[in-house]
């Protein structure tokens, strides 16, 4: 392996960093993924490719360090197509972060994957080893580099695989889903080190309060095309066109938790699912899952759930909130009985042991935050008639629970397609529908939303709402714990900390102080974006006359004319309830109370053309 | 030529013989099997960590692993060639002293002795009724069941074969958990094996584990919609399923393990790290090794010596 | 299963490991360099399923699948195998070192040979994939069987009882092993099945990454 000294990168050859020019692409299977992309990107761009699931994200990304090649168009990277020799240096000093880590950690230790890339870079071995310890040390893995990946849990493999990319001292970083199935608190972290990386990045993410904090432009694909590209800024404030792409998040962080909001919030949207006799729960002597003193250890003695006492009454609804390594997942496995604790646990006033809790999953259902680790059969029938069968039911009630399980998730019709090439959407669905169609009591759901891009997840939630079941949900979205939940269960490193109603949840000031449950930044970029939204809100169209050089056809000449465009300017206003505090925001257009304020007279509106407001024209606000 | 000699025994010595054997072997395996239960390293293991132990220190831990590798590996030859009980036992001891020294924990190669036990007891069982009469051999016949001879050279034979399997099951601690799993195979690699097998056993390893996590979340999957392993022909089906849906995202997974190594440069070799130096005292222990092994072969072939 | 050491007579033992060793050159020789890392990923899957227990009777059984490794992987198939029991060899010491070669003749032959039967009569019919698929299963355990039996004969006359007791241990298991692969293909057949189409070394065009499938 010949030499690449460190300091040697490619030379950019060009303003633009990459040129893709009338990209094209379509997958053997005949799937046209990417349509005419026109795109630049500058050297230090931190970008964020957004679009609906199919979009063609993906695609565009792996052609950024040519894991696909150009099929139709071209793409240049410093000034040079990705090919042969200029690809091969190209790899080294772009970084791919991939959606699974597993798949890019390959090597049997971290200290050994870590080396991987700085080796192929030509470095001898102590520099290799210097850049890996920096690496694994800016991650926080330091310690672990003799560890093996699967010991790891997920957020620390996910670190590894960028500490993996970091200790190449990439130009680039190309990052395909970087927050999916982390907490927020490892997402904060995660935003940290990407925070201090001072090359270009590119991210896909369907994520917006992550992207809002490390990028500046937005690339919106749709069907594969581009259909915007500009600032974020200008992104998040064009609600309308969020909404468009499915991509509406307003609805998440409308009901950020603040308190003004959330009373006004409980008359109006309390969870919407029914319960049975008039708003009230249905009398019950016994709760249907008691679980008292509960605990559970590991064989190897990690103590998962220590001290547990829990009620849950039929018709509840309940969220198990905490951060990965909680004890979340742990509790429900016990209560489905696919491990047994320690102390009592009782379902439906019985005793449940050893010997009888298989028997649970009769009665409790639950959906994997995995989807695929749930579905194994080469067709939607057979999948969702998996359970009924094993319950021995005759074949007509499985034919009818199966249809009717496909109806409420919305799969009518799908009996004959294969899961495996279903959407993920789909596939959770589906998932949903085979653990529905055995009729349990209970529906457990861990993480449901998961994978999803926010029109899935609303799909979901009216499925879910639907639903007669006594419902426990761990997440750590909480626009679903809000929606869908009354009460809420903390835990913390297997303790649990709170059980209260999800109300006092979200007014809890405490808990964002528990670092491991630290929702703050989410807060505050809620309200930032929140703030931009509102400004667009007063922005609009106009016309009016000025004078500038233009074009017609061949000739250039210069005159008075009129055009008709929408400026991004805002309205300069103030709200008559609160003259001159910009925190005091109103909560979404859906509840906006509404507000009237008054032009100021001394500056009616900002504007880039000077002397606009002399010019005649007229608008409407 | 010595005679046949012919042991008779009460009919009734068979089934008491035979219960007796089968009930102190379950129970030790039981009990085995609990004491090593109770050292697992994760929830759950199936698959243990092969160099679970690398960061020991020893005479064998420092040991050049293309060394050692030729050492044990020679050794394992000459102890499986061996033919008496007797030096069979001595290699046995040899290697039980290296795990010692060695300071592996006990309930690893214990865990290996157990996991080849069926087709061992197989042996133990079968040879002594099946083995052709020879003459000088010693039967053991009960009551009058002409049919269940048992011949004592067979059950000699197998316990020798027992011996040399436990002999080199032993040895493949010493032999693997003492330095990591990479180093090992690297010096295998220095030692003339070809660098791709040596390349593709560490992904394959590391992939292991991945997919060992993927067929339990599955089971899970599966055991939480009521699912039991039947005798019924729906339980195949179930799990020829399963296995093709392992398979299904094998296949899809191998391909974006690959694109994740083309992403970082791979070019067709992973490189390599581990720099070996042969010193003295490597050399003193593998001619030590090898001359025990290729001793106990001598003293084994003129016929035990004098004993 | 496998054979243990000490079973072999050093000889036997070291003929079969030269022979495994100029078949996996050969194997590896057949499939192009890059996908060599890609068989050693499926490679790991082949021995988790093969840790899968199936029911039978009062014990339960592992598979062995060398019918399917053979009709998935074509040429690499010996590779695979390989790979798998050295795997095998260290992690559990079932099969040991010293009867690898041994061991590799016993499985790897018949998966490449119920390989190429499996491409020959596969046909384009999900029904006939999966019917060549089971027999493609059992014929592979069978010769296993046959292969073990043979190598336990050539080591003696005092292993003949064995050999055939272990010949007659495998029956069954070709019958439930039949049934299983005859389930794995037709699976495949409706899920993936251009991985039935052509061994996964041989093929030109690379199949769709589900990533980039519609989500």
């Amino acid at each position: 392996m010949h030499q690449l000294a460190r300091n040697l990168h490619l030379q950019q050859d060009g303003p633009a960093l990459y040129e893709l020019r009338d990209l094209s692409y379509t997958y053997p299977n005949g799937q046209t993924a990417l349509e005419r992309i026109d795109l630049d990107i500058a050297s230090g761009d931190r970008i964020a490719i957004i679009g609906q699931n199919g979009a063609g994200k993906s695609t565009l990304l792996k052609h950024l360090n040519g894991l696909l090649s150009v099929q139709q168009g071209s793409l240049a990277y410093k000034g040079q197509a990705l090919l042969e020799e200029h690809l091969r240096r190209a790899r080294l000093e772009i970084g791919l972060l991939f959606q699974d880590p597993d798949d890019q950690l390959f090597c049997n230790t971290l200290q050994e994957d870590v080396l991987f890339g700085p080796l192929n870079q030509g470095l001898d071995i102590t520099a290799a080893t210097a850049a890996t310890n920096t690496a694994l040390a800016a991650v926080g893995l330091a310690g672990a580099a003799r560890r093996a990946p699967h010991k790891l849990s997920y957020g620390q493999r996910k670190r590894a695989g960028l500490a993996g990319l970091l200790a190449m001292s990439p130009d680039v970083l190309l990052l395909d889903e970087p927050t999916a199935n982390l907490d927020p608190h490892q997402e904060e972290v995660l935003l940290q080190l990407l925070k201090d990386f001072t090359g270009t990045l590119i991210c896909i993410t369907h994520n917006l309060l992550f992207a809002y904090e490390i990028c500046e432009r937005a690339v919106v694909l749709d069907r594969g095309h581009i259909h915007h590209d500009y600032t974020f800024k200008e992104l998040v404030s064009h609600k309308a066109s969020l909404r468009e792409h499915g991509l509406d998040f307003t609805f998440r962080f409308a009901e950020s938790p603040m308190p003004e909001d959330l009373h006004a919030d409980d008359q109006t949207q309390s969870p919407v699912r029914e319960t049975h006799t008039d708003g009230h729960l249905a009398p019950e002597n016994s709760p249907l899952i008691q679980l008292q003193d509960y605990g559970f250890t590991y064989p190897d003695g990690t103590e998962a759930l220590i001290g547990l006492d829990l009620d849950i009454s039929r018709g509840e609804t309940l969220a198990i909130v905490g951060e990965n390594g909680a004890g979340k997942t742990t509790l429900v496995s016990c209560l489905m009985g696919l491990r047994c604790g320690s102390g009592e646990y009782r379902l439906d006033g019985k005793q449940v042991t050893d010997t009888n809790r298989r028997d649970n999953c009769q009665q409790i259902g639950m959906v994997f935050q995995d989807s695929s680790d749930q579905l194994f059969c080469p067709s939607c029938y057979e999948e969702v008639a998996f359970g009924p069968r094993q319950l021995g039911l005759p074949n007509e009630t499985i034919k009818k629970r199966v249809a009717e399980a496909l109806g409420q998730t919305g799969l009518s019709g799908f009996d004959e397609r294969v899961p495996l090439h279903l959407s993920g959407g789909e596939r959770k669905r589906l998932a949903l529908a085979a653990v529905l169609a055995m009729q349990p009591q209970i529906l457990i759901l861990d993480e449901p939303t998961a994978g999803l891009d926010p029109a899935g997840e609303e799909l979901l939630l009216d499925i879910l709402k639907g639903l007669d079941v006594t419902l426990i949900l761990i997440s750590h979205d909480l626009f679903f714990v809000r929606r869908l939940t009354h009460r809420t269960l903390v835990l913390h490193e297997g303790h649990p900390v709170q059980n209260y109603s999800t109300k006092d949840f979200f007014t809890d000031t405490n808990l964002t102080s528990l670092n491991q449950l630290d929702f703050t930044y989410r807060n505050r970029c809620g309200l930032e974006i929140m703030r931009l939204q509102h400004e667009h809100e007063h922005s609009h169209q106009h016309h009016h006359s000025h004078e500038h050089p233009h074009r017609h056809g061949d000739l250039v000449h210069n005159h008075l004319h009129e055009h008709e465009h929408e400026h991004a300017h805002t309205f300069s206003h103030t709200h008559r309830t609160e003259p001159d505090k910009p925190s005091q925001l109103p909560a979404n257009s859906a509840q906006e109370p509404t507000h009237g304020h008054l032009p100021r007279a001394d500056q009616p509106h900002d504007h880039e053309h000077p002397n606009h407001e002399e010019e005649p024209h007229k608008h409407e606000h | 030529m010595t005679e046949q000699q012919t042991i008779h025994l009460a009919a009734y010595w068979l089934p008491l013989l035979g219960c007796g054997v089968i009930l102190c072997s379950w129970l030790a395996m039981r009990a085995l099997r609990r004491m090593i239960t109770t050292r697992q390293e994760t929830p759950n293991e199936q698959i243990p960590t092969i160099d679970a132990e690398a960061s020991g220190r020893s005479l064998i831990h420092s040991w050049d692993p293309r060394f050692k590798i030729i050492a044990l590996l020679g050794f394992a030859f000459c102890a499986v060639s061996l033919q008496s009980p007797i030096t069979i036992l001595i290699a046995l001891l040899l290697t039980i002293i290296t795990l010692a020294i060695a300071r592996i924990p006990w309930h690893r190669p214990l865990r290996r002795l157990l996991a080849m036990n069926g087709f061992l007891v197989m042996f133990l069982v079968v040879m002594p009724l099946t083995v052709p009469t020879h003459s000088g051999d010693t039967l053991v016949v009960f009551g009058n069941w002409q049919m269940l001879t048992c011949n004592l050279r067979g059950l000699e034979l197998a316990l020798i074969i027992i011996g040399k399997a436990w002999c080199v099951a032993l040895l493949m601690e010493p032999l693997l958990a003492t330095a990591p799993l990479g180093a090992t195979l690297e010096g295998l690699t220095r030692l003339g094996l070809p660098g791709k097998i040596s390349e593709m056993l560490l992904i394959a390893h590391r992939y292991l584990f991945v997919f060992l996590g993927e067929v339990q979340r599955m089971r899970s999957g599966m055991e939480a919609r009521a699912f039991r392993p039947g005798r019924r022909w729906d339980t195949l089906r179930d799990l020829g399923n399963f296995v093709g849906m392992l398979l299904v995202r094998s296949f899809e997974r191998t391909h974006r393990v690959y694109a994740a190594m083309q992403a970082r440069g791979y070019t067709g070799t992973l490189p390599h790290h581990h720099q070996f130096r042969g010193a003295m005292s490597d050399w003193l222990q593998t001619t030590i090794w090898l001359g025990l092994g290729l001793g106990l072969v001598l003293v084994d072939r003129l016929g035990v010596g004098g004993f | 299963m496998h054979i243990s050491d000490g079973v072999l007579p050093t000889s036997i033992a070291l003929g079969a490991g030269a022979a495994s060793l100029v078949l996996a050159t050969w194997s590896a020789r057949r499939s192009p360099a890059e996908d060599l890392p890609k068989v050693a990923v499926v490679s790991a899957a082949f021995f988790v399923a093969s840790l899968v227990h199936i029911p039978l009777g009062p014990t339960s059984i592992h598979l062995l699948l060398p019918g399917v490794v053979g009709a998935l992987l074509g040429p690499a198939a010996f590779l695979a195998i390989l790979l798998g029991l050295v795997l095998q060899s260290l992690l559990f010491q079932f099969g040991g070192l010293t009867a690898l070669g041994g061991n590799a003749l016993m499985m790897g032959l018949p998966a490449l040979a119920c390989g190429l039967l499996f491409q020959t009569l596969r046909g384009q019919s999900r029904k006939r994939q999966a019917i060549v698929g089971a027999l493609c299963g059992g014929l592979g355990v069978l010769g296993s069987a046959l292969i073990m039996a043979v190598l336990l004969a050539l080591s003696g006359e005092d292993f003949l009882g064995i050999a055939k007791l272990a010949l007659l241990a495998h029956l069954p298991v070709v019958v439930i092993e039949a049934i299983v692969a005859g389930f794995i293909v037709s699976f495949l057949a409706r899920v993936k099945p251009e991985l039935l189409e052509a061994p996964f070394t041989l093929r030109k065009t690379p199949p769709v990454l589900d990533t980039e499938r519609k989500r």
